[in-house]
């Protein structure tokens, strides 16, 4: 298993495009992906529990990936949050 | 007559189709055994994916990409391997697929309306609407079809979801009333962007009309009127007409220059909140922005917005203008608003206290960051940058010094940016006005803000209904002060323009124009207005009109002159 600390910064967080995105690019990999939050484990391929666990602005999540194809995974998937989610 | 909320302007007549809602009531549905169901919900799934997104598709078509997003989002919410999951484990658990999909539905609705996150809430009645849609493919009900209802139809439901009003062919509906739904639902922003007349929140509204019943819907007053008299009829034909004329009209002025009616060209700006305004700004046809409000950089954060930042937000708003000027205001922030990390303490008085360029010149790391990132802005486009409250020529020495200075850092750095870039002060205080002709001496340009300006001449705070009958632009002593402020502007040659509501109102325009102002800066929605009512006076007109007017003793005899002027000669 590999994993990363990110703060969220574009300012609506993971509401439905920017959520719809990430799941979207996650579905790709064989890997699965957990993102932890407050102390929850969310399912980054699941819409419905990303978005349902409410990450806006300013929170501190921990991505873990593991699997076969989990480096590659967890790159992008940071690379997502750090560059705002595609958002202002 | 109904009452409800004005949703969307203009004037429908028609005849009432109300739209029931499928029962969706499956207490009748018997388990057909795990496999059976899995595999009639997995066909439901797919039929609901397929026509969702033609739906959208429609959509994006008929109304914008905006407006399919949330259909899109539909699809990808019942394209979650894991919601699709819990249903199927639900199935497996003995409960038909129709329960299944509802409570799991269910969850995920309680769960987005008890969130505390607005746009999170919305999300509760995207699910609700799959939920619904997905239960009527299941049992075989068909969903309505508001593609097919005859011209001159005025729709009537509970509400709109978004996957009903993707159906709307705009040229055969007249108008929408619902029974529930605010001023910023979706139904709301849809039908004004669809530009129908729209009513909503009338209570009982479907059991009140009758099938096929003729019916008025002004949307404008929020008045839903049934069965009225061939009387009514015609005065609110007339009524309907003459609005569509009068939309035609300024509909023809777009992109038109802005004339008086003796050809004199007058700039017409707009003001923005946020490069998301650009766009309106545009639309409109607006020849500039004359206020760009920084403060939303600001807010809603936990800490400053970094220079590279602000950067990429004023040079994003200038490179968009593509060569109209951009008029950016430095940070206008106090006591009265809420930024936590700034250090702002609550204050007494926080209008008189430390605020705006007040704020900016004693913390200078602030301020620095933010002309640094207007000037590097400034090689994308016509930047201006505009210093708010300005009360005193020192001010807008140390604020100039303080640009100059970083002007030679950029040099040092080799970072381009405009050398000739103005800097120009709001005037929006008494003192501003009594001292405009020093201020212009010195300054690239001149904006009267007129808001402040009427509040702190007046001394009167217009939330405040003991005493906001002072609050108006017509004042003797606001108008005086416009009218020194925009003289001594021209005096020195520099520029003088208005970014207050009063640059878009009516009875100020004609007087405004006498005096001499150079830009009208106004909201994008009054910017064709506002090019209209310029185009109806000639200087000499305008002079005349001035010239009874600033004899007048009284905001009441001013108005009242104006009023008979303007509003009865036109």
């Amino acid at each position: 298993m590999v994993s990363e600390k990110l703060t969220v910064i574009n300012k609506a967080g993971f509401h439905m495009r920017p959520a719809g995105i990430f799941v979207q690019a996650m579905g790709k990999y064989k890997s699965d992906i957990t993102i932890v939050y407050n102390g929850r484990e969310i399912d980054g391929k699941s819409i419905m529990n990303v978005m349902a666990a409410c990450m806006k602005q300013g929170a501190e999540i921990e991505i873990r990936c593991s699997g076969e194809d989990e480096e590659a995974m967890l790159a992008e998937a940071a690379g997502m949050v750090k560059s705002g989610l595609g958002e202002e | 007559m109904y009452q409800g909320i004005a949703a969307s302007e203009g004037i429908g007549i028609g005849k009432a189709v109300l739209l029931v809602e499928p029962d969706l009531d499956f207490s009748g549905a018997v388990f057909a055994g795990t496999d059976a169901e899995k595999s009639r919900l997995s066909a439901a799934v797919a039929e609901f994916t397929q026509k969702t997104s033609a739906l959208a598709e429609t959509m994006k078509a008929r109304v914008g990409e905006r407006q399919a997003e949330i259909l899109t989002g539909q699809v990808m919410m019942i394209s979650d391997p894991f919601m699709t999951g819990q249903m199927n484990e639900a199935i497996d658990s003995g409960q038909c697929a129709e329960a299944a999909v509802d409570a799991v539905c269910g969850l995920y609705i309680g769960m987005f309306s008890a969130m505390e996150d607005e746009l999170m809430r919305q999300r509760a009645s995207d699910v609700e609407d799959l939920k619904n849609r997905l239960l009527a493919i299941l049992l075989g009900r068909t969903a309505v079809d508001l593609g097919s209802v005859p011209p001159g139809s005025v729709l009537v439901a509970r509400d709109f979801t978004p996957s009903m009003t993707a159906g709307i062919v705009r040229e055969n509906v007249a108008a929408i009333v619902t029974e529930v739904g605010g001023f910023t639902s979706h139904s709301a922003i849809l039908a004004r962007t669809m530009e129908l007349p729209a009513v909503l929140s009338v209570p009982h509204i479907t059991t009140l009309l009758q099938e096929g019943g003729s019916v008025v819907v002004d949307g404008g007053e929020g008045t839903v009127l049934p069965d009225p008299d061939a009387a009514v009829l015609a005065e609110y034909e007339r009524r309907r007409l003459a609005l569509a004329e009068e939309k035609a009209a300024l509909a023809e002025l777009r992109g038109k220059p802005t004339l008086t009616a003796d050809g004199v060209k007058v700039d017409l700006y707009c003001n923005i909140g946020g490069p998301g305004d650009v766009n309106a700004a545009l639309e409109a046809t607006a020849e500039g922005v004359g206020l760009f409000r920084t403060e939303f950089l600001f807010m809603d954060r936990a800490a400053l917005p970094t220079e590279e930042e602000q950067f990429q937000v004023y040079r994003d708003v200038a490179a968009r203008l593509e060569g109209r000027e951009a008029v950016i205001r430095t940070l206008d922030v106090g006591g009265d608003k809420d930024i936590p990390y700034l250090g702002l303490e609550k204050e007494e008085n926080p209008f008189l206290g430390f605020r705006a360029v007040r704020y900016c010149l004693e913390r200078t790391d602030v301020f620095r960051a933010q002309l640094r990132a207007l000037l590097r802005a400034s090689a994308f486009g016509r930047v201006k940058i505009m210093l708010p409250l300005i009360t005193c020529v020192d001010e807008l020495r140390s604020a100039r010094a303080l640009l100059e200075e970083l002007k030679r850092e950029l040099d040092g750095e080799g970072v381009p940016y405009d050398r000739d870039v103005k800097l120009g002060v709001m005037i929006e205080t008494p003192a501003a006005a009594l001292i405009a002709d020093l201020l212009a001496r010195e300054a690239d340009f001149f904006s009267i803000g007129t808001n402040d300006l009427i509040q702190y001449t007046m001394a009167v705070d217009r939330g405040n209904a003991r005493v906001a009958y002072l609050y108006s632009p017509l004042n003797p002593a606001v108008l005086r002060s416009i009218r020194a402020v925009i003289r001594s502007g021209a005096e020195a040659g520099i520029p003088v323009g208005m970014c207050g509501e009063a640059a878009a109102d009516p009875l100020l325009i004609p007087l405004l124009l006498s005096f001499g102002l150079d830009e009208f800066s106004v909201g994008a929605a009054s910017v064709l207005a506002t090019r209209r009512r310029i185009s109806r006076w000639s200087k000499a007109d305008a002079d005349a009109l001035a010239a009874q007017a600033l004899v007048l003793s009284t905001e009441a005899e001013v108005r009242a002159l104006l009023k008979e002027r303007i509003m009865g000669g036109l």
